[in-house]
């Protein structure tokens, strides 16, 4: 069941090379896409620090989208292979956390690519309104208050 | 045998085999020619009366190359005494060996002296072998050619050790080129000259090469010293290479020679296994090897580039040789090239000494190498002379002493006509040549060349224009085809050589041929077409009336040319004995016994058997 | 030098070379048939013999085995050397009576008949290849000895002497170079009994095919600098390590085989990307018969048939040789096409309009010009477009269906018929025409993107190099230094291409002018205290920017060589590498106020 009064809110971690020039296209491009990302410019994917996330997604986001350059193209040559390989070990903990793997994405949008870009952010609205709001402050507020 | 270790070794090996030598030699001669005839089961029925004798090493039975006298091959001789029969049948054999060895002959299986009639009995009085003077030759009668011992017992070798062990390399070039020694294969190149700019030439490597590519038709002489004696020739190359500073030789023969081939390489093996040959010749340090070269039969491959050629595995085409050869030959490297008889002379000079060496032959030597020619020279003696074989005389002698005193004249009591010195290419010398001294320089003054010594002799029967179209077209099949003057001349020369056969001639065409025969003589690439006119050159010289009957009277006076011949039978002397008409092999004569016969003219073949049987000369020939 | 005296004449020649060198170095005429700068002297054929005086006596030599040596006296106008001159020449005349180069050399050598007659062998057969062939052996020595094939060699021996294939079978081996037909004196070379493998014609990249060119070549007419290139596909010393003939000819030994290709390294401060454009494949839409019928053209192949360095002088053609009486110009090939490339081109409307003015006015013939819709934006263009209208250029709004050549009526017959739907009109249209030009459009080069990895900078959705800002900055490439000029960037014309051309020299100019580089201060610093020498960021540097200090048992980072990715910041276990203006504070606080201001 999709929530469709619920706008979901995603923090959006955005390479400075490639996805956040791929963002600036589709903006210029006047291409339509929910407004729920808000990008931090980052200079590489591969400076996306996993507690980025984790702080993200305990601050009251609802998704995380991490954005570089696709394999080979890294303006810092191996950047987004780091990337690459950190994002399992973060979904692992995710899981330990008890969240959706489906809440942080990696996707990979090169600069020319903006209409992708609306698609992938257009894309993942769509899922988080189906996955629903995460209100992880709350839910670990209980965990932790000595009821 | 044993390995010789040192120079001296030589020496001493000689004198253990010369220490016990058998009383009783018995000699059968199996050179190429006496194999043709039976020599095999000569030596096999010698072999088995020995062994049915029962000999306790007191008599031996040799078997020995080639002994220069074609006509009687196989000859077999008894020693000490030197009994000497000509031709024996094999059944002759147990007699020969029971009377051997009781030291007594054999009267009936003697020669007759063809002059006096009387047996000749021993092999010194031989007249075709008294009146030589067998220098490298003679050595054939002591040896088995198998046999590195026969030849290390009559001294060989010993001038190779001498030269190892006492000579520098440019004492022997300088006692070579005293001694006024002259390649054996026709031009008569200074050998110690050669040897001398090879030795100065820049290079590493070095070779030194031994022509026995034999091609001249009628000639034999390089045959009959390797299957004689192949060890004179492996001594003679080693010490040109060390002279030279050679470390590598090639022995170029031909295919032609099988029995050349086998002896030769057979003694190749027995002067390696002798430590004669290889790295450390006689522990003197000195390396050298030989390697025999099988050549295809070509005959521009005696051609000395031509012969580089094919050993390095090209066409054997000859090239321009204004860079020489002993300065860039083989493989580019110096190479110095010599034929069969010239190195087999080598150890000769080295034992007996240049000054030896200069009392035979022509001129004066020295301070000029080409001042005369020294030595002995083989000739392939051969054609209408009553005794064909490898003769060899001294430099100097005259055609006549060869031709009359060594070859017992004319054949049938023919008349000389002439005869041509040094293969297809040499030239033809008339009767006034015969007291011509045979000489290098005497036999190119006089158009023909000493060539590689071959010798045709004849006679009143031979046709001259004939006899330079019959060799110019053994040159065209031979001609390599490279340059256009021997390539086209030749062929153009006997076109115009067969028109004047055939009766074909026009007036101008004798004058045509002497001029083609000229710029072909001086244009060619190689000698092979330079001298390829030589035939054309010398019978216009010296025979030209036998040109001018062809072409202006249609006949030929030797009867040779057939289209320029006819027969027919004078009636007034015709007996009707019917000797001719029994021998015409196309039954062209008619006639009644004891009448007159006829010859049908459509039938003749012109072969001219009934001219020659008949014993009336009723047989008319023009 | 040497000094030697020819026909009196003192002639001086370096050492080595022949007396045939030294003849001709005097220029003294030397009749010769076997002779070839780039051959080694064979000294067959006899015709350069001169009379060369030694000791004495005088010998006939062939001059070009002959090495030239000091005081050698040299005739080669002697009685006797024009005596055997001519011998040979008749002798080579009775060989090859039909053939014109001997009938020629023998005339020059005033030999017009020949004593001989034809040579036959022995048995009154004739010679088996006389038509011609003298047996100078140039062809085989040059297939053996220069190009080192070996295709070529000699069969007998005198007379019989023949130049034959191995076994006579055309040669598997013989790479049709044409080298023994080049050298051959008499022209006797039968190629067919040579080669096995038809040759191929090295077609003219520049003329598109439509001529050919050799392995030696100025690539195109405009080349700079205009000399000759070698190809290595097709010359023959890069296939068989032979010949090098073109070496021996040039006068200043200006070839050289040997020459390699290099790699430099060129240290610049800022790069220009100018690497144009590659026109669209016109294979690739079957349907309008290019490549499978004749006279579809390509506009660049139409381009150099109208252009009077052209294959054709400039020339308009169809390929029987005649000028075209109907020409139909179809526009948007591979442009405006959502099946091969959705953008316009820009610059194919123009120069189609031109092409149809060319074609009126070269030949005259009606001109179809098949649009979609015409772009004529840019400044005197409408004008030239009017212009045209007025020509009486026939335009046809609708795009073409296809291009056949199947006649459907008489007057179809052998034409080109281009078929169309007239959307002005409402009906389909058949238009019988000679020639076919297709404006086909622009597209990236096709390694374009490899470029574009090597320089780090993207291409834009067509395949054209992006650029920083589509307004803002349109020359500069999103990393800093790189500037794009002209089509690499998107399909312009020749006026915007100039421009940016100007453009992007000026934003190179500035930094040049500069003389120093601003970065931004963005580089990584690793806190002393914090760090614990682990190295896990020595090993996530793609630059080799971290060290590990072994004294001070801690990784320091090297600013100069630092790109500032931040890799090693998020890898840092123990936050002490840091990422100046990119602190995880600053991001931790961005992501606080993303989430808290809304």
């Amino acid at each position: 069941m999709v929530d469709q009064q619920f706008e979901p809110k995603i923090v959006g971690f955005l390479c400075r090379w490639c996805s956040y020039t791929g963002a600036d296209l589709a903006g210029t491009s006047r291409m339509q896409y929910p407004p729920n990302l808000a990008a931090i410019r980052v200079m590489c994917s591969g400076r996306v620090d996993p507690t980025f996330v984790v702080k993200a997604l305990q601050d009251g986001a609802d998704g995380v989208l991490i954005a570089g350059c696709h394999p080979g193209d890294c303006h810092y040559s191996e950047g987004n292979y780091k990337a690459m390989r950190r994002y399992p070990m973060l979904l692992n903990l995710l899981d330990q956390f008890g969240i959706d793997r489906r809440r942080v994405r990696l996707e990979w949008i090169s600069a020319s690519e903006g209409e992708m870009f609306a698609r992938v952010v257009s894309e993942f609205t769509q899922q988080l309104k189906t996955l629903g709001p995460l209100r992880w402050p709350h839910t670990i507020e209980q965990f932790c208050s000595p009821a | 045998m044993i390995r010789l270790a040192d120079c001296g070794a030589v020496g001493r090996l000689c004198a253990e085999l010369n220490r016990d030598k058998p009383k009783i030699e018995i000699l059968v001669s199996r050179g190429t020619c006496g194999t043709s005839r039976g020599a095999d089961r000569l030596v096999e029925a010698v072999q088995t009366a020995l062994n049915k004798a029962g000999t306790n090493g007191n008599v031996r039975l040799r078997v020995t190359g080639c002994l220069g006298y074609c006509d009687i091959e196989p000859i077999v001789i008894v020693r000490p005494a030197g009994f000497f029969y000509p031709q024996p049948k094999p059944d002759d054999a147990a007699e020969i060996v029971q009377q051997g060895l009781l030291g007594k002959s054999v009267p009936r299986l003697f020669m007759e002296d063809p002059n006096t009639g009387k047996p000749i009995e021993t092999v010194s009085d031989v007249p075709f072998y008294k009146h030589q003077n067998r220098v490298i030759f003679g050595a054939n009668f002591d040896l088995d050619p198998t046999s590195i011992d026969d030849f290390v017992r009559i001294g060989g070798y010993q001038a190779l050790a001498k030269v190892l062990s006492e000579m520098t390399p440019e004492k022997v070039i300088d006692e070579v080129t005293r001694s006024g020694l002259r390649g054996r294969g026709g031009a008569g190149f200074p050998t110690g000259v050669k040897w001398a700019s090879c030795r100065k030439a820049k290079g590493q490597l070095k070779y030194v090469v031994c022509n026995a590519d034999e091609g001249d038709p009628g000639a034999y002489a390089n045959r009959g010293l390797l299957e004689g004696n192949p060890h004179s020739v492996i001594e003679g190359m080693a010490i040109g290479a060390w002279a030279v500073g050679a470390s590598q030789g090639y022995v170029y023969v031909r295919t032609e020679y099988p029995l050349a081939v086998e002896l030769m390489s057979r003694a190749v093996q027995e002067a390696r296994a002798a430590g004669l040959l290889g790295k450390n010749i006689l522990g003197s340090g000195f390396a050298f090897d030989i390697h025999i070269n099988r050549g295809g039969g070509a005959f521009v491959c005696g051609e000395s580039t031509a012969l580089m050629a094919s050993i390095e595995g090209h066409v054997g085409e000859p090239r321009a040789k204004h860079i020489h050869t002993v300065e860039s030959g083989l493989w580019q490297a110096p190479t110095t090239l010599n034929n069969v008889e010239t190195w087999a002379n080598i150890p000769h000079i080295i034992n007996r000494g240049a000054q030896w060496f200069t009392q035979i032959g022509t001129g004066d030597v020295t301070g000029n190498p080409w001042g005369g020619s020294k030595g002995t020279k083989i000739f392939s003696l051969v054609g209408k002379v009553n005794h064909t074989g490898l003769v060899e005389v001294p430099m100097g002698i005259t055609l006549r002493k060869v031709i009359f005193d060594i070859g017992g004249g004319i054949k049938n009591g023919k008349k000389f006509k002439g005869v041509q010195t040094g293969g297809p290419s040499g030239g033809v010398l008339s009767e006034k040549h015969l007291d011509l001294p045979i000489d290098y320089d005497e036999l190119v003054e006089a158009g023909s060349m000493m060539g590689s010594g071959g010798m045709i002799v004849m006679d009143e029967d031979n046709c001259m224009v004939d006899f330079a179209r019959f060799f110019l077209s053994f040159l065209e099949d031979e001609s390599c085809g490279k340059c256009t003057p021997c390539r086209e001349g030749v062929v153009q020369m006997r076109q115009i050589l067969t028109d004047i056969c055939q009766g074909k001639a026009k007036e101008g065409d004798i004058e045509l041929l002497h001029d083609l025969a000229e710029v072909v003589s001086e244009s060619s690439l190689c000698q092979l077409g330079a001298t390829a006119p030589n035939p054309v050159l010398t019978t216009l010289a010296y025979f030209k009336d036998e040109y001018d009957a062809h072409v202006r009277d249609h006949k030929c006076p030797a009867g040779v040319c057939k289209a320029l011949t006819t027969y027919r039978i004078d009636w007034e002397a015709c007996t009707g004995c019917g000797v001719c008409f029994k021998n015409c092999p196309s039954d062209a004569i008619r006639g009644e016994k004891k009448q007159p016969h006829e010859i049908q003219v459509d039938r003749c073949t012109k072969c001219g058997v009934c001219y020659d049987s008949c014993k009336f000369n009723a047989v008319r020939r023009n | 030098m040497i000094q030697l005296t020819i026909d009196g004449k003192k002639v001086s020649v370096e050492p080595g070379q022949t007396v045939l060198d030294a003849a001709r170095e005097g220029n003294i005429p030397i009749p010769t048939l076997c002779s070839h700068e780039s051959l080694i002297p064979y000294g067959a054929c006899r015709l350069c013999i001169v009379e060369v005086r030694h000791r004495n006596k005088t010998r006939l030599l062939a001059s070009c085995t002959l090495p030239a040596a000091e005081g050698m006296e040299v005739t080669t106008n002697s009685e006797k050397v024009i005596r055997t001159r001519r011998m040979l020449a008749e002798l080579l005349l009775a060989r090859c009576p039909e053939s014109k180069a001997i009938r020629n050399i023998a005339a020059q050598l005033g030999v017009e008949k020949t004593r001989f007659g034809k040579p036959h062998l022995k048995d009154n057969s004739a010679i088996v290849g006389t038509d011609g062939c003298i047996l100078c052996g140039m062809c085989v020595r040059v297939c053996n000895d220069i190009l080192k094939i070996g295709a070529l060699g000699f069969e007998g021996r005198g007379a019989s002497r023949r130049v034959v294939t191995p076994f006579e079978k055309p040669s598997e081996v013989c790479l049709s170079c044409g080298a023994c037909s080049f050298v051959c004196p008499t022209g006797a070379i039968e190629h067919h009994r040579i080669r096995l493998h038809k040759p191929e014609p090295i077609p003219a990249e520049f003329e598109y095919g439509m001529v050919n060119r050799k392995p030696i070549n100025i690539p195109f007419p405009q080349a700079v600098p205009r000399v000759p290139v070698i190809d290595p596909d097709t010359c023959m010393n890069f296939r068989t390590g032979g010949c090098k003939i073109c070496e021996d000819n040039c006068g200043v030994h200006a070839i050289d085989h040997a020459q390699q290709e290099k790699i430099e390294q060129v240290e610049v401060g800022a790069i220009i990307v100018a690497t144009g454009f590659e026109l669209f494949d016109s294979r690739k839409l079957g349907r309008y018969g290019y490549g499978k019928l004749d006279n579809v053209l390509h506009a660049l192949e139409f381009e150099r048939m109208s252009h009077a360095s052209g294959p054709t002088g400039g020339k308009i053609l169809t390929k029987n040789g005649q000028p075209p009486k109907a020409v139909a110009i179809l526009h948007c090939i591979g442009s405006r096409d959502e099946n091969t490339n959705e953008y316009c081109s820009r610059v194919c409307c123009m120069y189609s309009l031109k092409f149809a003015h060319l074609v009126k006015e070269k030949t005259n013939a009606e001109v179809y010009n098949l649009y979609i819709d015409m772009r004529a934006f840019g400044k005197g263009y409408e004008e030239f477009y009017k212009r045209i209208l007025g020509e009486g250029v026939h335009f046809i709004r609708g795009k073409c269906a296809e291009v056949t050549s199947a006649a459907r009526t008489p007057e179809e017959k052998g034409k080109l018929i281009v078929v169309a739907e007239d959307t002005l009109l409402g009906m389909t249209r058949r238009l019988p025409v000679d020639m076919v030009i297709l404006s086909a459009g622009l597209i990236p080069g096709k390694d374009s993107d490899k470029l574009g990895r090597i320089l780090g900078i993207s291409c834009s959705q067509g395949g054209f190099f992006l650029e920083k800002h589509p307004k803002l900055a349109p020359v500069d490439a999103i990393n800093d230094g790189i500037f794009f000029a002209g089509a690499c960037q998107g399909p312009k014309d020749i006026p915007d291409a100039v421009a940016q051309g100007a453009a992007a020299a000026a934003g190179a100019l500035s930094l040049i002018d500069k003389g120093k580089v601003v970065l931004e201060p963005i580089t990584a610093e690793i806190d002393e205290k914090r760090c614990a020498g682990c190295q896990l960021c020595v090993a996530n540097c793609p630059y080799g920017a971290i060290e590990y200090n072994k004294e001070k048992k801690i990784s320091i980072v090297t600013e100069e060589l630092c790109k500032g990715c931040g890799t090693c910041v998020a890898g840092c276990p123990s936050g002490a590498a840091r990422q100046k203006n990119f602190e995880d504070v600053q991001i931790l606080a961005e992501i606080e106020g993303i989430l808290t201001a809304s």
